[in-house]
């Protein structure tokens, strides 16, 4: 083998790593590092100044007993838990309905397309100080258009109060609202995947006799599932991960009365107002941890109602 | 691959150990910045918009009465500045001097993370110091009886009333606070299916500290070192502010509940008439001279308001309330220290500078620190044009103006203070003012007990 075939192989093995390399080295100093490292800080105690103090488990005690007594950790939990599950069924249906309804042939379906996917490309800060105007119980546009139809005017944003037990729209319903603003970005996918149902479907059901509502049913929902799916756990992830929105409208306090104290703002304030970089990181390993269950538990439960072209 | 590939890969590949190696090298530390012939001071603020010009007249004058030192301003602005010092502090890259006003100064003194003041001045200026600052402003800088920050600027809170509308209904200014509940009841408006749209008065959720202050109340014993949110006087002074939940409803409370004012758009909401009196800083004193001027402008009737301190109840305290203000502080490793002091103290008013400090305020509206500042003939014809603000300066000079304790954790303790306070204010369901206020004190004290075990790192 000569001395030029040898080189030629080398750089055919070390050029894919060049390429790529930018990019490992982002991921192993900006993610894996940090992300390692975090871990260990989770058994420090550590307020970035002086050096991290090996503590054990204080931190994942502290949070044990704030889940016994209810506050803290644990109603940043709570808090969390309700906004996911609210949103991501929520976006999952308003996705599908308005990707269903963008597929049909209308004039302008071009322009609808355009408008419904428009709030996913609005700065979010811009949205959040919208939506705080929108929202305002006293001057707020969305209150005015709940008195056309006689309702009582809500809270939203200054509310601490929870509609599926209250009745009453508060904070974290308003933010699950500000989530299905922007639920274009679901939709896209939804549309995409609902032009790729292979139309011999649709005329194999029609000439059964199905109408529109079992062809949807039938054909539409279940070619829909692997992406459902997809937008399930993505949906999940995005919504625990939620930041910025929570911070501007709860002035970065959480307020009011602690009603959207999220889990990620928690993390924030732990760390960064508290100067307790050990405690933020329990949490968020523990965070960590309930979503890779939550996403395990997921993809079991997907085997029963996910369908896979071509595949089992 | 040809030529030009293999250039480029390593380029790139230079650039990834650049990178690296940046890393894991820390730089060596710059030496101080040369303009000149004078060292360079830099100065992170978060000022913006009007007060941005004022901010960059002090520097200009500064830089124009001496030839030692440089400042260069660096506005950084919007929230969590905190946090970019902070690291800029743990990065080992920290500015020269800092202008905060979020209760950071015991955290970060307690960790070494501050310059003590005591090691720029000399012993005789600190005792000085002592005398001449408001006590206020004096509580604002000190952690563990050393000054780790100089308050350059108060913010005072008071009561803003519309007088026009108190006059209409045959109504007096209140000076207790029977007379503030009696306005409330008498000027509020409710429609017939209950809602408010104007409220005479409603205590902000957010300002326990002050109303907890005007009952007499102590939110820190600093002779057993304890947390004492649920002192008698403060549990009082939540039991008042839940009455006005009690008489109105929690959900119109909370609908009426005070956003971020410094949201674009958002007009003081006396001036726009949902108050009748309000509690306020005084920064408004310039909205509402900015409004009587539009009135004028426009051959309409002027609006009169007034200010007044917060009125105490019976065994209470007058001219009481909560302070908080802008202060200075030198991050360790700062490169010219020296600088950043004479420049503090050119701001402040300190060691001879009070007549530059009259034309700051007086340029910006601000309250000084010290009375040797108001008293400054500049800032004297400043209050006689704007005579609202007279109230605020005489309330700033009150040994019962109270800042948050600056205690490690004083953060926390301010968050959990507003949370109990919104809890109790906006929801009916709540836990009484006084399990609530046990509740605050409980986890506090854990969390500054937690704070003191860690070493410390002076």
């Amino acid at each position: 083998m000569s001395q030029h075939i040898l080189r030629g192989r080398f750089r055919d093995a070390a050029t894919p790593w060049l390429f790529v390399g930018p990019w490992l080295l982002g991921l192993v100093t900006l993610v894996a590092f940090p992300f390692a490292a975090s871990l260990f800080l989770s058994f420090c105690r550590y307020d970035m100044l002086s050096a991290p103090q090996y503590v054990g488990l204080h931190n994942y005690q502290r949070l044990a007993q704030e889940i016994v007594a209810g506050e803290g950790f644990a109603r940043a939990l709570y808090n969390t838990a309700y906004y996911a599950l609210l949103s991501v069924p929520l976006s999952i249906a308003l996705g599908i309905a308005l990707a269903v309804m963008l597929s049909w042939n209308v004039r302008g379906r071009s322009v609808y397309r355009t408008v419904f996917f428009l709030p996913s490309v609005v700065p979010i800060v811009a949205a959040s100080v919208l939506w705080i105007w929108l929202l305002d119980p006293n001057d707020g546009l969305v209150n005015w258009v709940l008195s056309w139809f006689g309702l009582p005017p809500q809270l939203w944003l200054k509310g601490h109060e929870e509609v599926l037990w209250t009745g009453h729209f508060g904070s974290k319903d308003a933010l699950v609202l500000m989530s299905l603003w922007g639920v274009g970005n679901f939709m896209i996918i939804y549309l995409a995947a609902i032009g790729d149902v292979p139309r011999q479907l649709y005329e194999a059901a029609e000439l059964d006799g199905a109408g529109a509502v079992r062809r949807f049913r039938h054909v539409t929902l279940p070619m829909l599932t692997p992406v459902i799916f997809f937008n399930l756990v993505m949906g999940l992830i995005q919504s625990v991960q939620a930041f910025t929105q929570i911070y501007i409208v709860s002035e970065g306090t959480g307020q009011p009365a602690g009603s959207l104290l999220l889990l990620s703002l928690f993390v924030f304030l732990s760390a960064f107002a508290d100067l307790d970089m050990g405690y933020a990181s329990a949490v968020a390993w523990v965070l960590f941890l309930l979503l890779v269950v939550a996403t395990a538990a997921l993809f079991r439960w997907s085997r029963s109602w996910v369908h896979y072209q071509g595949m089992r | 691959m040809n030529r030009i590939d293999a250039i480029a890969l390593w380029i790139v590949a230079a650039l990834g150990a650049a990178v690296l190696l940046s890393g894991l090298w820390e730089s060596p530390r710059e030496s101080r910045r040369m303009r000149g012939e004078r060292t360079e001071v830099v100065f992170w603020h978060f000022w913006g918009g009007e007060d941005r010009a004022v901010v960059r007249d002090v520097v200009d004058r500064f830089n124009a009465s001496q030839d030692h030192y440089w400042v260069r301003d660096v506005a950084v602005p919007g929230n969590n500045l905190d946090v970019k010092i902070f690291l800029a502090v743990t990065g080992g890259d920290p500015p020269d001097l800092v202008n905060q006003d979020d209760p950071i100064v015991a955290d970060w003194a307690r960790r070494g993370a501050l310059t003590p003041l005591d090691e720029l001045a000399s012993h005789e200026e600190i005792e000085e110091l002592d005398d001449w600052l408001f006590p206020a402003a004096r509580r604002l800088g000190q952690y563990d009886e050393r000054y780790y920050a100089l308050c350059n600027g108060l913010d005072v809170r008071a009561l803003y009333y519309n007088e026009t509308l108190l006059k209409q209904y045959g109504l007096a200014p209140p000076r207790t606070l029977d007379e503030l509940d009696h306005i409330a009841q008498t000027t509020s408006l409710v429609d017939n299916r209950g809602n408010v749209e104007r409220f005479g008065f409603l205590p902000d959720a957010r300002r326990l500290l002050a109303w907890g202050a005007v009952f007499g109340g102590r939110f820190y014993d600093e002779s057993t070192s304890r947390i004492t949110a649920d002192d008698p006087a403060n549990v009082r002074a939540l039991d008042w502010m839940t009455s006005y939940r009690d008489r109105y409803g929690a959900d119109q409370v909370a609908g009426f509940s005070l956003g971020d004012q410094s949201l674009p758009g958002k007009t003081f909401p006396l001036l726009s008439g949902r108050y009748v009196v309000v509690m306020d800083g005084q920064w408004r004193v310039r909205d509402i001279a900015a409004s009587q001027q539009r009135q004028r402008t426009a051959g309409e009737p002027v609006t009169e308001y007034g200010a007044c301190p917060l009125p105490p109840p019976a065994g209470g305290q007058s001219e009481a309330g909560w302070i908080n203000g802008n202060f200075f502080v030198v991050p360790r490793g700062a490169k010219n220290p020296e600088g950043a002091w004479a420049f503090m103290k050119f701001w402040s008013g300190f060691g001879g500078h009070e007549t530059e400090a009259a034309q700051t305020c007086a340029a910006g509206g601000w309250i000084p620190v010290a009375s040797a500042v108001v008293a400054e003939p500049e800032f004297q014809s400043y209050l006689d044009r704007q005579p609202l603000m007279r109230v605020f300066v005489d309330l700033a000079a009150s040994p019962r103006q109270i800042p948050i304790p600056v205690i490690p954790g004083a953060s926390y303790y301010d968050r959990q203070l507003r949370d109990a306070g919104q809890r109790a204010m906006y929801d009916a369901g709540a836990p009484p003012p006084r399990t609530l206020l046990e509740q605050v004190t409980e986890r506090v004290q854990a969390h500054v007990d937690r704070t003191l075990e860690s070493p410390d790192a002076r």
